[in-house]
């Protein structure tokens, strides 16, 4: 019952969160919270398990241990302790919308039925509705003029802004980014993270896993750094860029030579 | 006596059909083989004037049944006077029909060497002959392996087509015995039987041609 | 050849396309619906599938005709030739197809599956809007290929005495004593129908590659 009170402020909170796959341990204990309207950036190395978290928040990835809440509800797990049947599931994935390193739209329909399949078919919305909502979202992203083509003839940061149109047309509770622009040509990099930046600025709850620090910098509330499993370093971005406590954060900064934000 | 114990003792017959069977598919395939060899070394460079009839004639051996063929041999070439038995139409037919089939594998393969092979191949002197011998045939023989291999199949499963021109082969056997004692189910089971072995017995040796290749290097193409 | 000769031909032809036709259509169901147990992977069922599909693609279409139709009374089932003919055809073309659907799930990204649970979809949902449109495009132009070869084996069903666009030859040289004109004709049909399917099959390809992103 406690439990449930302290995460009704948070829009994602997650306990004890474990999870090997074969004998690595990939996520050890970790801990993290989310509140309603907060930007938290997860950085680390490749292999710190950074990705393997933030799909854990959507039970993409199973983790061995511990509990992960989206707006007070638990996801994956009922409160008897069983899995969770599939529709349950998928109702409460239902608050959560994901962007994905590679886009992963679905090629057999256009820009506009790729963000009203789901509004249609799993909220049960008119198509009407959807595709009001759905034009709508494509203007903030700034891709309506596309809205009869085809994933195939669009460019990668024009599928990843349709993808973004895609999660938010579920208005979900937190939005989750896994290294959005990490498969972009870097010329294509600027028109999605100021999609992203718009987003942050709306007051969308948003936990992204990113490279990009300078961005990270400008646009996150809590950043949170991951080394093999375990979160050793939580701080807001002016501190965690200007002053990190430990030396494994100092030494990730320096290879990565983050420029002050402009 | 049960009906597995008079299939026992007709068991010769069957051995005939599957001999037969075997005869027919072996010469085809050999005749097939050439003919579809044949063909690619007449494709390769030659004029338009050549490579159209043989492409039409290609396509239009895919386009049809092979039953047609072999009517067109056994029934129709008495027309115009050659008088074929049952049996040489349909050696000649599958011949004919899976030569086309392979010359189309062949073609295929052979479209995606890079033009560079040929080319160090002129420069070194190679004549066509040699080229096509040493150079061509050998890669698109071992990197068509599993289509020459399905084609082979095939070309099995046809064989059983010939029992529609009165050939006597493993089908004419299982049909023959199970009008004469009346236990058609059995002895097709028996036939199907010996299909099902011919055809895996195929497939693990085209396997092991893989691992042979493999070695030598073929795959690394 | 005379207008009578000309119509027993169009007869055969009919014959050969509506049979054909209602195998084909059997068939890419059944096939799809076989694949799609095979997904379950039950203990013995899926052996027993695997075994069907490894001695249907190996049994001649004329072998399994005439073990169907004569075997039918044996097993207390009274069929019609068209029926057995029909029966034979649709049990080989869809071990076939079981092949070519298998294939479509196995390459199936992952990637658009997650995507679609992420935004809350069921696996049937994502299944129903996701996953088998893009699969039907996939695997039409190997399952159009796979009708080409039906209709090219369909003249086995000659063997149980229907007569198709191949017998109705015999038919018509036994009156004209000119075998070869109705030969001929039926293969121009033959290719005409089967010019149909290639055609279908390039469509089929051209929509096929819209979909590889």
């Amino acid at each position: 019952m406690s439990e449930a009170n302290t995460s009704e402020t948070a829009a994602v909170a997650i306990r004890n969160l474990s999870k090997s796959f074969d004998d690595v341990e990939v996520l050890r204990d970790v801990e993290l919270e989310v509140k309603t309207g907060e930007v938290v950036t997860i950085i680390g190395s490749s292999g710190s398990g950074k990705s393997t978290l933030l799909r854990c928040i959507n039970w993409l990835e199973q983790p061995d241990r511990g509990s992960i809440h989206i707006a007070g509800q638990r996801i994956g797990v009922n409160d008897a302790g069983r899995p969770m049947p599939v529709r349950e599931l998928a109702k409460v994935r239902a608050k959560t919308g994901m962007v994905f390193q590679g886009f992963n739209l679905w090629p057999h329909l256009n820009v506009l039925h790729n963000v009203t399949e789901a509004p249609i078919h799993v909220q049960g919305k008119s198509k009407h509705e959807a595709e009001e909502l759905a034009t709508a979202l494509l203007e903030k992203v700034g891709m309506s003029h596309k809205h009869d083509s085809y994933p195939n003839t669009l460019s990668g940061g024009q599928k990843q802004r349709v993808a973004i149109a895609r999660a938010l047309a579920m208005q979900p509770t937190v939005m989750l980014f896994d290294e959005p622009t990490s498969a972009l040509d870097p010329e294509l990099v600027g028109e999605v993270l100021a999609v992203i930046k718009d987003l942050s600025a709306e007051g969308y709850t948003m936990v992204m896993v990113t490279h990009e620090m300078a961005f990270a910098r400008a646009v996150s509330d809590q950043v949170v750094f991951l080394e093999k499993g375990l979160i050793i370093e939580r701080a807001d971005p002016e501190t965690f860029f200007t002053a990190p406590r430990t030396d494994r954060v100092r030494r990730f900064l320096e290879n990565h030579d983050t420029p002050s934000p402009a | 006596m049960s009906n597995w114990e008079i299939l026992w003792d007709e068991r010769a017959q069957f051995w005939s059909g599957f001999l037969s069977t075997l005869e027919i598919f072996g010469l085809s395939i050999v005749g097939a083989f050439l003919i579809g060899c044949g063909l690619l070394y007449l494709l390769e460079g030659s004029r338009k004037r050549l490579t159209m009839p043989l492409r039409i004639f290609i396509d239009v051996m895919r386009m049809l049944p092979f039953l047609i063929l072999a009517y067109l041999l056994y029934y129709g070439l008495p027309s115009v006077g050659i008088r074929l038995d049952a049996w040489w139409s349909g050696v000649g037919a599958l011949a004919v029909y899976h030569g086309a089939y392979f010359a189309e594998i062949f073609r295929g393969n052979r479209l995606t060497f890079p033009p560079g092979q040929i080319e160090a191949a002129k420069a070194h002197g190679f004549t066509k002959s040699k080229m096509f011998f040493r150079l061509i045939l050998p890669q698109v023989i071992m990197q068509t392996r599993p289509l020459l291999g399905n084609q082979l199949i095939y070309a099995l499963k046809d064989t059983a087509f010939l029992v529609i021109i009165t050939v006597s082969e493993l089908t004419a056997a299982a049909n023959s015995l199970s009008s004469t004692y009346f236990i058609p189910t059995e002895a097709f089971i028996v036939v199907i039987g010996f299909y099902w072995a011919i055809s895996v017995t195929m497939e693990i040796i085209i396997k092991q041609c893989g691992r042979f290749s493999a070695k030598r290097g073929f795959d690394n193409v | 050849m005379n207008a009578s000769a000309w119509q027993m031909l169009l007869e055969g032809a009919w014959t050969t396309v509506w049979i054909s036709a209602v195998s084909i259509a059997i068939g890419v169901v059944a096939g799809l619906v076989i694949a799609l147990i095979r997904l379950a992977r039950i203990p013995i069922v899926d052996q027993l599938l695997v075994l069907y599909i490894s001695v249907a693609r190996a049994t001649p279409l004329v072998t399994l005709a005439l073990f169907i139709f004569l075997s039918a009374p044996d097993l207390g089932l009274d069929l019609n030739r068209s029926v057995a003919g029909i029966l034979a055809l649709t049990l080989n073309t869809t071990a076939f197809n079981a092949e070519i659907w298998r294939s479509a799930f196995r390459n199936f990204s992952r990637e658009q599956s997650e995507a679609a649970m992420a935004t809350g979809m069921t696996p049937w949902v994502t299944f129903r809007r996701i996953m088998l449109p893009q699969m039907v495009i996939t695997s039409l132009p190997g399952l159009v290929n796979e009708m080409s070869f039906l209709i090219k084996g369909s003249p086995a069903i000659a063997v149980i005495g229907i007569v198709d666009l191949t017998r109705v030859t015999n038919r018509i040289s036994a009156v004209t004593y000119e075998p070869l004109p109705p030969i001929l004709v039926a293969g121009a049909l033959y290719m005409a129908i089967i010019g149909c399917l290639v055609w279908l099959q390039r469509l089929a390809e051209r929509r096929a590659n819209r979909l590889a992103t």
